[in-house]
């Protein structure tokens, strides 16, 4: 009861901040209209709550003792390695403006094997710590970003096994797919979100079918080298895109950047490399792990 | 090469900023980037920016020492003000207004053909805009890694209230850089004693990356593996069992008060000129004309 009526303080508290920030949106901006939008913010409130509640008790969530120890040794190896491999210490050849950047492994790794906080804790404060060795500062919108890479891949832990954590990707990003391709097919002409013109969409379903084929398909190709490499790969870039994007896009209104220049300038270069090296070297720190682990027995 | 190359930017300095409580000053740094975020108008940033610079100032940080910091972000914050100018499509919902101001010569370009680019007054303020926005976050920073202590993490951000476990855990993370950073030194002397080069990779793109794992994997197991004796070592003290007492105490001061009441005068002030209606996105009227 107390944590259902914390959950709903937090939520007045949302409710509140929504409504501040409309009234603070600018005259051209896009502000709160009428109360719609809060049909919309009980809805998701509601879907967030249900998830909470159903996983509450699950112990990928639990903090004890181990998951302080493996939240500062992996907060400090990702800081380490980020500030080492950032052209800072050690200059290594990038191929085709794709940098190698080992260190987005380490979120991917630690969230993966010990949970999702500890990969939130991993990305989020291993990022702080890597710009704070090389000297750049504290941006808490690329921070928080981080976090999400290493929380995203430790949700696998939620579910029973591996395999049910692919199959639950695979049902949510067919019907996603199916979803999208769907609304713009019935109604491919709307209002640009970031302009005024009435635009047609249409040519975004081939982008949905590829995309949708893409990840469906590395998910089946995967899963023949093994259901834990197949999860720790198909997670983990989840979690990239998630938290790379987090990041781009909340430039947007932090930077003042338009869209483009996020999505070119920041989004693809941090996440297409990032992409590329956690897929290659976060299995093999997985194996690596499996075969300690099967020797010490912890 | 068995030497520390992972060292804390961090000196200690006899300067006024760093004689406030490390508490006040990320509270004062977040309370500015907070209240930078309700503004567009090019006057009222330069006044956020004419503060950061003060802080920075105070810190008394020299340029030798942050040059690697503003030879990476100086040139990103300049390209990408000019690219947001040079599309036109800067501050999503900012400004609407297109009065044009100068007109480049028009070219051509190969495959693309002719373009003309003609620069609207809108454009260049909110470029300046940003450029003021984006140098004043930068300066506010900055100025955290050289002038807070890394050892008191734990405990500040415990005196902002957040759990135990987590402020040790942050605490133990910045105690644990210099070892794993000589772990790495160790490690790397170790694989070079064998052959391996880091700057001379050979083999396509993945063959490159697969290489990075002699140095990364050693390095991370045995992190972990190590991180065993200090669960252990932990738990034999009973960690977690009650609140936590911290070596170090924070402890405010009058003129901490005095920081922390000019941060919550910007919040609060910020926050009720943006609700009045002031603040939004102005351009010069003399470029209007």
């Amino acid at each position: 009861m107390k944590k259902a009526l914390t959950w709903l303080i937090v939520l007045v508290i949302l409710v509140a901040l929504m409504l501040i920030a409309s009234a603070l949106t600018g005259p051209n901006g896009v502000k709160l209209q009428g109360v719609a939008w809060l049909l919309w913010t009980a809805i998701a409130a509601v879907l967030i709550y249900a998830l909470y509640f159903a996983t509450a008790a699950n112990p990928a969530w639990e903090v004890g003792t181990r998951q302080v120890v493996y939240m500062a040794i992996g907060a400090a190896l990702y800081g380490i390695f980020a500030f080492l491999f950032n052209g800072t210490v050690f200059v290594v050849p990038s191929v085709s403006l794709v940098s190698i950047r080992p260190a987005v492994a380490i979120p991917v790794f630690f969230g993966f094997v010990f949970g999702p906080v500890v990969g939130f804790f991993t990305g989020a404060v291993g990022n702080i710590l890597g710009d704070f060795l090389t000297g750049w500062g504290v941006f808490p919108v690329w921070d928080i970003g981080n976090g999400l890479i290493g929380l995203v891949a430790g949700l696998v832990m939620l579910f029973p096994d591996r395999r049910k954590a692919l199959n639950t990707f695979t049902w949510v990003v067919a019907g996603l797919t199916l979803i999208a391709l769907a609304l713009i097919v019935i109604r491919p002409v709307v209002r640009d979100p970031f302009g005024d013109a009435e635009k047609n969409f249409f040519g975004f379903v081939w982008v949905m079918l590829i995309g949708g084929a893409l990840a469906l398909g590395a998910r089946w190709v995967l899963a023949r080298f093994g259901e834990d490499v197949a999860a720790i790969s198909i997670w983990g870039a989840l979690g990239i895109l998630i938290g790379i994007g987090f990041a781009a896009i909340a430039d947007i209104w932090v930077n003042g950047y338009p869209f483009f220049v996020a999505m070119v300038g920041e989004f693809a270069p941090a996440a297409g490399p990032n992409l590329i090296n956690a897929s290659i070297l976060s299995p093999i720190l997985l194996g690596a792990y499996t075969a300690i682990q099967s020797r010490t027995g912890r | 090469m068995a030497q520390m190359i992972v060292a804390w930017k961090y000196q200690a300095r006899s300067t006024l900023w760093q004689r406030f409580d490390p508490r006040a000053r990320l509270l004062f740094m977040l309370a500015m980037l907070l209240s930078i975020l309700y503004f567009w108008d090019v006057r009222v940033l330069l006044i956020f920016l004419a503060l950061a610079a003060l802080q920075y100032a105070l810190a008394r940080l020299t340029f030798r020492e942050t040059r690697r910091a503003w030879l990476i972000m100086g040139p990103l914050i300049f390209v990408l003000t000019v690219v947001t100018m040079l599309t036109g499509k800067g501050g999503e919902g900012v400004y609407t207004g297109n009065h044009p101001l100068v007109a480049l010569p028009a070219f051509v370009l190969p495959l693309i053909g002719r373009i003309a680019i003609v620069f609207s007054a809108e454009q260049v303020t909110f470029a300046a805009a940003q450029l003021a926005r984006l140098l004043a976050i930068a300066l506010l920073a900055i100025v955290v890694p050289y002038t807070i202590d890394p050892s008191l993490y734990g405990v500040i951000f415990r005196g902002l209230g957040l759990p135990d476990k987590f402020a040790y855990a942050m605490d133990l993370a910045f105690r644990l850089v210099p070892t794993l950073g000589r772990d790495f030194s160790i490690t790397y002397d170790a694989q070079r004693a064998r052959g391996y080069e880091l700057e001379r990779l050979q083999g396509g793109l993945v063959q490159q990356i697969r290489r990075i794992a002699p140095l990364l994997v050693p390095v991370v197991v045995q992190a972990i593996v190590g991180g065993e004796e200090t669960i252990d070592a932990m738990d034999l003290r009973s960690f977690g069992v009650r609140p936590r007492t911290w070596l170090t105490r924070l402890i405010y001061r009058r003129a901490d008060y005095v920081l922390l009441a000019l941060s919550a005068l910007i919040l609060i002030a910020s926050t009720v000129v943006t609700l009045s209606g002031y603040g939004r996105f102005w351009v010069p009227p003399a470029l209007l004309r």
